[in-house]
Parts: C-alpha cells; sequence; structure tokens
C-alpha cells in the first residue's frame, strides 16, 4: 500500500493506493490522522484501493471522530462497490459523505 | 498534638448498657472497643426503611431499643471538657438497623425485592420518563442528576447501557414485573443496533465505547474516551457490554444474544488471551488488536484485574447458569484458577496485587493505582471464589477467600463507624498503624455491595458466625445510609460518618461508574444468599423465553451458583396455571412447545 498526500485546491488529498490490511492499517492510520487537524477538509482518494479489511474500517471510525470533534471535513473519493458493500453492512457509509471524483468530493465539501 | 476542639462524628457498634437515670448508653464497636454516649432532650432517632416507606421514627422508643445486642448508628459531638485526655460524647441521632437486638429489616423476605423494584422504577422513569411514555433507548443517556434530570449530554456509554440492562433483568427475574423486561429487552436490541462491529473478516464481535447522539444522527465512538484507557479498546468495556444481554438471556432464551456473546468470547479468545504466559491482556490496539502495540502506550501489555477477574461476575457466571456449557465451566475455572495463583501477595501486604505486567511481574507504577489496594476489589474477589466452589470446590479457592474475608476487616473496613473504605495505600510505612486512605475516606456503594455479598455467600456457605455479623453489619450500614429516600435509588458516596457525599460526579445518579446495576445486582443477590441460604425461605423466580429459545427446550432456573443439593423447584406455574415437568433437584423445567411467549414462575426452596 503506498499513501500520497497533497493539495487539491483548498483541501488536502490523501491518495491510497493498494490494499488496507492489518499489515498496512496502521501506517494509514498515521497518515490520516496527521492531517485530520481541526478545520481540515480532506479528501480521502480511495480509488486505487481494491480490498479494505475490518482494520480499515476501524481506521475510517477513528477518523470520522476525530473530524468530527475538531470540527473538520472529509470525503471518501472513488470507493469500490465492494468497499461500499463492506461500509453499508457495517453501517458506516452513512457516517461519510461519498463522491466518484476529487472535483465531485471538493463539491460536496463546500456543500456540508 | 492534642485535639482540643469539639467535632462531630457517628460511633457504630452494639449497645451493652443503657442507664436510663443517667441517660447514657455504651456502646462496643465491631472490634470491641466500648464508648460511652450521653442522650440529650435534643436526640432523635429512627429504624431504617426501605426505599418508599416513610420515615420511622424511633425517638421515644429509646428507651425500649437500647437494649444490649441491638446494633445502632450514633452520631454526635465528642466535647473535649471532660477529664483530660477524654471527651463528652453527645448523642445527636441514631440510626436502628431494626427494632431490637436480632432483627435486621434487610434481613426480611422481600427486603431487596422491594428494594430492587423501587430503583428499578426510579431508572424507568428516570431515563425513559416511563409509564408515561415508551421505553426507547433513544432517550438514554449516561448522565442522570442526583434526582434523575438529564444533564443535557448526548453520550450514551455502551457499557453503562449494559449496566442498566442487567439491573433490569434482575428486577425482571425477581418480581415479574413485564415492564422490567421490556426495559432490558430494549436496551440488549439497542445494544445489538447501535453498538455492535460485527468484523466478517475475524467473524467475531466487538463493542463500541459508545455513541454520541444529536436528533437522529449518532457518532460511533470505537475506542474509549476515558484517560487511563483512551484510544484503546480495554477489555472491561467488552466484558460490561455482555453483562446486561445475558442477564436478558437468562429469561427469555434469545438466541440472538448467546451469538453475540459467543462471538464476543471469541474476542477475547483471539486477541486478549495470553496463551503463553495467561491470562487476558487489559488493552488492545483499536486498529491492529494486538495488545502490545506501542500506541497502548501505559496500557502496553498489560493485565489487571478487570481483564482476568471480571469475566466471572459481569457475565461469565450468569452464561454458565442459562447454558450449563462446559466450555464456560472450564473459563470460569481457569479464571480463578489464576486469580488464585497470581493476585496472592500476602507477604508485602493484606491487599491482592491486581496489576500486572505481561509475565506476571508486579505493575505498580499504572497512573491512579500505583501500589494501591481497592478495598471492593478484594471483597469481590472473596465472593466470586465462593461462589465458584459451587461449581468446582477447590480447597485453594476456600482458603483465598477466607484469607481475604479475615484480613478486610483489619484493614479495609471501618471499625468506627461501619461501612467499607475505598482506594488504600496496600502497605503502611513505618509508624503508620493505618493503611493511607488515597484520596479520602468515603465509602462507595458498590464497594458495600461487594462487603454485603462477600459476608453472605460465605456465612451460607461456611457457616462461620463472624461472617455472618460482619454480613450483618454491611448490609445494616448501606441500609442505613446510602439509601435516597427523597428522590430514589442510592447514593454514591458516603463520606465517613455515613452522611451522603453530594458533589461532583459523585452527586450523580448516572455516570460512567453508576447506571443502576450494582444497586440492583446487590438487591438481586442478597435477597438469593439471605433468602435460600440463610434463612430458608422459599423464593419466586421469572422467566420468560421465546419459543424454541433455549438449548433442548430446557430453562436452567438456579437463581446463582448455589452449594451443590442446597435448593430445589418446589413448584412451576406457566401463565397461572400449575406445571410439572420439570426436575427439582436438577433445577430444570422442560419448556412446553408453544408458538407464543410464555411466563412462568418458579418457586424455589431450600432443601
Amino acid at each position: 500500500m503506498d499513501v500520497q498526500v497533497k493539495p487539491f485546491q483548498d483541501a488536502t488529498v490523501v491518495e491510497v493506493v493498494g490494499d488496507v490490511d492489518g499489515s498496512t492499517a496502521p501506517m494509514l492510520q498515521e497518515h490520516i490522522l496527521a492531517v485530520a487537524q481541526p478545520g481540515c477538509r480532506l479528501l480521502i482518494d480511495m480509488s486505487g484501493v481494491g480490498f479494505m479489511s475490518s482494520a480499515g474500517l476501524r481506521v475510517m471510525l477513528i477518523l470520522h471522530r476525530t473530524i468530527s470533534g475538531g470540527k473538520g471535513h472529509v470525503a471518501l473519493v472513488g470507493l469500490s462497490d465492494d468497499i461500499k458493500d463492506t461500509m453499508s453492512a457495517t453501517g458506516f457509509l452513512k457516517f461519510f459523505t461519498t463522491a466518484e471524483t476529487l472535483e465531485a468530493g471538493l463539491q460536496a465539501l463546500n456543500n456540508g | 498534638m492534642k485535639i482540643d476542639f469539639t467535632f462531630s462524628d457517628t460511633i457504630a457498634g452494639y449497645v451493652t448498657h443503657f442507664n436510663r437515670v443517667e441517660r447514657s448508653v455504651k456502646i462496643s464497636t465491631s472490634d470491641g472497643r466500648e464508648f460511652k454516649g450521653i442522650l440529650t432532650p435534643a436526640t432523635y432517632a429512627r429504624i431504617a426503611q426501605n426505599l418508599e416507606e416513610p420515615y420511622a421514627d424511633a425517638t421515644g422508643r429509646l428507651a425500649e431499643l437500647l437494649t444490649p445486642g441491638q446494633l445502632v448508628y450514633a452520631y454526635g459531638v465528642f466535647y473535649p471538657d471532660a477529664a483530660e485526655g477524654d471527651y463528652t460524647f453527645e448523642i445527636k441521632s441514631m440510626v436502628f438497623p431494626g427494632n431490637g437486638p436480632s432483627v435486621y429489616r434487610h434481613e426480611e423476605q422481600d427486603w431487596w425485592i422491594k428494594q430492587i423494584r423501587s430503583i428499578g422504577h426510579s431508572y424507568l422513569k428516570w431515563q425513559f420518563n416511563h409509564p408515561k411514555d415508551e421505553i426507547d433507548f433513544r432517550n438514554y443517556r449516561t448522565f442522570l442528576h442526583l434526582a434523575g434530570g438529564k444533564k443535557g449530554d448526548f453520550l450514551q456509554e455502551t457499557d453503562t447501557v449494559s449496566r442498566l440492562v442487567f439491573g433490569f433483568a434482575s428486577a425482571f427475574l425477581l418480581t415479574g414485573e413485564d415492564a422490567f423486561l421490556e426495559g432490558a429487552e430494549k436496551g440488549t436490541q439497542y445494544l445489538r443496533d447501535h453498538m455492535r462491529f460485527f468484523d466478517a473478516e475475524e467473524q467475531l464481535i466487538y463493542w463500541y465505547h459508545g455513541v454520541q447522539v444529536s436528533g437522529d444522527q449518532e457518532q460511533k465512538l470505537l475506542t474509549s474516551e476515558f484517560g487511563d484507557d483512551y484510544d484503546s479498546i480495554p477489555a472491561y468495556e467488552q466484558i460490561y457490554a455482555l453483562a446486561g444481554p445475558i442477564q436478558t438471556y437468562r429469561a427469555n432464551g434469545d438466541p440472538r444474544i448467546l451469538a453475540d456473546a459467543e462471538l464476543t468470547v471469541k474476542l477475547f479468545d483471539r486477541f486478549y488471551k495470553d496463551a503463553e504466559k495467561g491470562g487476558y491482556f487489559s488493552h488492545i490496539d483499536p486498529i491492529t488488536l494486538d495488545p502490545r502495540a506501542e500506541s497502548l502506550q501505559h496500557n502496553r501489555a498489560k493485565k489487571n484485574w478487570n481483564s482476568v477477574g471480571d469475566h466471572a461476575p459481569a457475565y461469565l457466571i450468569n452464561l454458565y447458569i442459562a447454558t450449563h456449557d462446559p466450555k464456560y465451566a472450564d473459563f470460569l475455572e481457569d479464571t480463578f484458577d489464576t486469580i488464585t495463583e497470581r493476585f496472592q501477595d500476602y507477604d508485602n501486604s493484606p491487599f491482592v496485587q491486581e496489576k500486572f505486567y505481561e509475565d506476571w511481574s508486579y505493575d505498580q507504577t499504572y497512573l491512579w493505582q500505583q501500589n494501591r489496594g481497592v478495598v471492593g476489589h478484594n471483597l469481590k474477589i472473596a465472593w466470586n471464589l465462593t461462589r465458584m466452589q459451587g461449581l468446582k470446590w477447590k480447597d485453594s479457592y476456600a482458603e483465598f477467600s477466607k484469607k481475604i474475608a479475615g484480613l478486610m476487616p483489619q484493614v479495609g473496613m471501618d471499625i468506627q463507624r461501619g461501612g467499607w473504605y475505598d482506594v488504600v495505600e496496600r502497605t503502611v510505612q513505618p509508624g503508620q498503624r493505618f493503611h493511607r486512605y488515597v484520596w479520602h475516606d468515603r465509602k462507595a456503594w458498590w464497594q458495600q455491595e461487594q462487603g454485603i455479598l462477600a459476608y453472605l455467600i460465605m456465612y451460607g456457605v461456611y457457616k462461620d458466625e463472624e461472617y455472618k455479623r460482619l454480613a450483618r453489619e454491611s448490609a445494616a450500614y448501606y441500609n442505613s445510609f446510602f439509601l435516597d429516600h427523597d428522590d430514589g435509588a442510592v447514593y454514591f458516596n458516603t463520606l465517613a460518618n455515613g452522611l451522603p457525599y453530594l458533589l461532583g460526579n459523585e452527586r450523580l445518579k448516572g455516570s460512567h461508574s453508576m447506571s443502576g446495576y450494582h444497586s440492583m445486582e446487590l438487591c438481586y443477590l442478597a435477597a438469593v444468599y439471605q433468602n435460600l441460604l440463610i434463612s430458608k425461605r422459599a423464593m419466586d423466580f421469572y422467566f420468560k423465553p421465546y419459543p424454541k429459545s433455549f438449548k433442548d427446550g430446557i430453562l436452567h432456573v438456579e437463581p446463582d451458583i448455589l452449594p451443590p443439593g442446597s435448593i430445589c423447584i418446589e413448584s412451576v406455574e406457566i401463565d397461572g396455571k400449575p406445571y410439572t415437568d420439570f426436575d427439582s433437584a436438577a433445577l430444570t423445567v422442560k419448556l412446553p412447545e408453544t408458538e407464543e411467549r410464555v411466563k412462568i414462575k418458579v418457586r424455589i426452596v431450600p432443601v
């Protein structure tokens, strides 16, 4: 798994490529929490993620709590159907704003 | 230092002599020290009353009540105007736990049953405005004011919901009142719908710390929000998440509860258990579920009383009672063997060691605990080891529990005023006679529960008269001072002298610590031990199983793990009609095959 953090207009993109599983989730957590500061605007680009284990789901939960506590905004971009299904089945999906593209994600953050 | 000033305090003890002319009374404390108190024209007295009972004035009956052997709590003022080094103690008020030297109101057959009903109704009203409104756990809040009002927060902690569910389920088992079962079942459903994380990958369950609700929105809190446990998944919270559902399962047999329990036990086995060195770790990392993760900091690779021992009282004994599954008996035995092997430290302290590193070396640096002992944990061990004797007798369990029962009155009990202390230093320093109280000398409600239950069951099992006396004194103090006759349920703390302490979190009826669990657990088990083991009186228990719920249609009705052969079923009614398909000695009822739920009343009698 590879994680790149880069700016996109007035937001920060965390681009994740590869599988998020028990061995890689801690690294993802580290990268995400580093940028999940109060007032942040985050786009988590997961269009390059084919598989996300329950450890990844737990990273998402912690991100959600951190963002909510710090009054920031986050959108998940490019979720695969499989990951969407998993998040939906565990009740996580409704906590997050989702979008197909970075532009749509930015628009969603602006609306949110 | 000379105490050359007046001060007020309480003396708890037994009347040895009443001088009608002098209007004075001599009182001998629990450990046999005698004090003389003077009655004044303003002295007033009451007999302890149960919740929802009227004040029972005894001011006009003092001469009758102050007979030798009568236990009394005398509150008054010490005046240093007597002979040098002595005091005059003028009594301002008195509480009698009963109407005569051998009469204790808390030993009445229905005392604890009335109390659990009252506490249960208080929490139904406070949390849900029941019976005016429907029971709806969306309205549940962890924090409640002294009088039960909500504090305006939006937190629903999993373990406090579960603890209240435990209280409601216990109240149903004892009273058969359907509102309590409704509360227990709706709470269990709420936990399943909102607090449960089913990990499809690992095929197990863990429970959220809680949810923060706002209208229809809710935020899941995966990791603990508490300072000691922050950003981890503590075993303690997972253990207590099962407490309420499992107690509910005993009454209704809902197979979904059993499935949740099995998958949570799987979590313990997979991620908390130390298969190599024994016991269970206290915390795991929320992402990797690793107990040795560096992120856990001060909680990394630790074991403690909660993670090792709390399985038994919180859910495991009840899970075994409901299922009689041998694997839970083995789990219990392993738990008590570990406690017996690892916690005793009598070369160094009269208190158990309850914080450990991975290799069982002592952790005496942990946050607030340092080298300190929790009185209630020691008593809890004695109580639960004695319960376990009913399942598998071991001399080592008997020796350990008797050791605790012998030591605690010397170091954890207030022999001057009654009641059990809180957290104390495990060792005394040179020149000290008393173990130092860490923060205060107040007494918490849940530690009183441990003392009452420990000595009740130990008297019931070992028939030692000393245990009977300590059980009586423990229950008398609790029922004299902890019941909130103004607003309902019980106070969190009393001062050393018995007066309620009502500041900060300790003013609350609902908090991280208090939610109707210990107070109702105490009622349930004190009723069981007092009636069935000690006073030898019949008790009724109520169940309402779902059709085709319990395995093989067998309902296990034993109220707790009691000595084998000590109780049996006398009679059974189903929906008010006599029913005969039961095994009296085995304490089982063969459930009828029905399409609807039936209500079962079981009368259990001592053998």
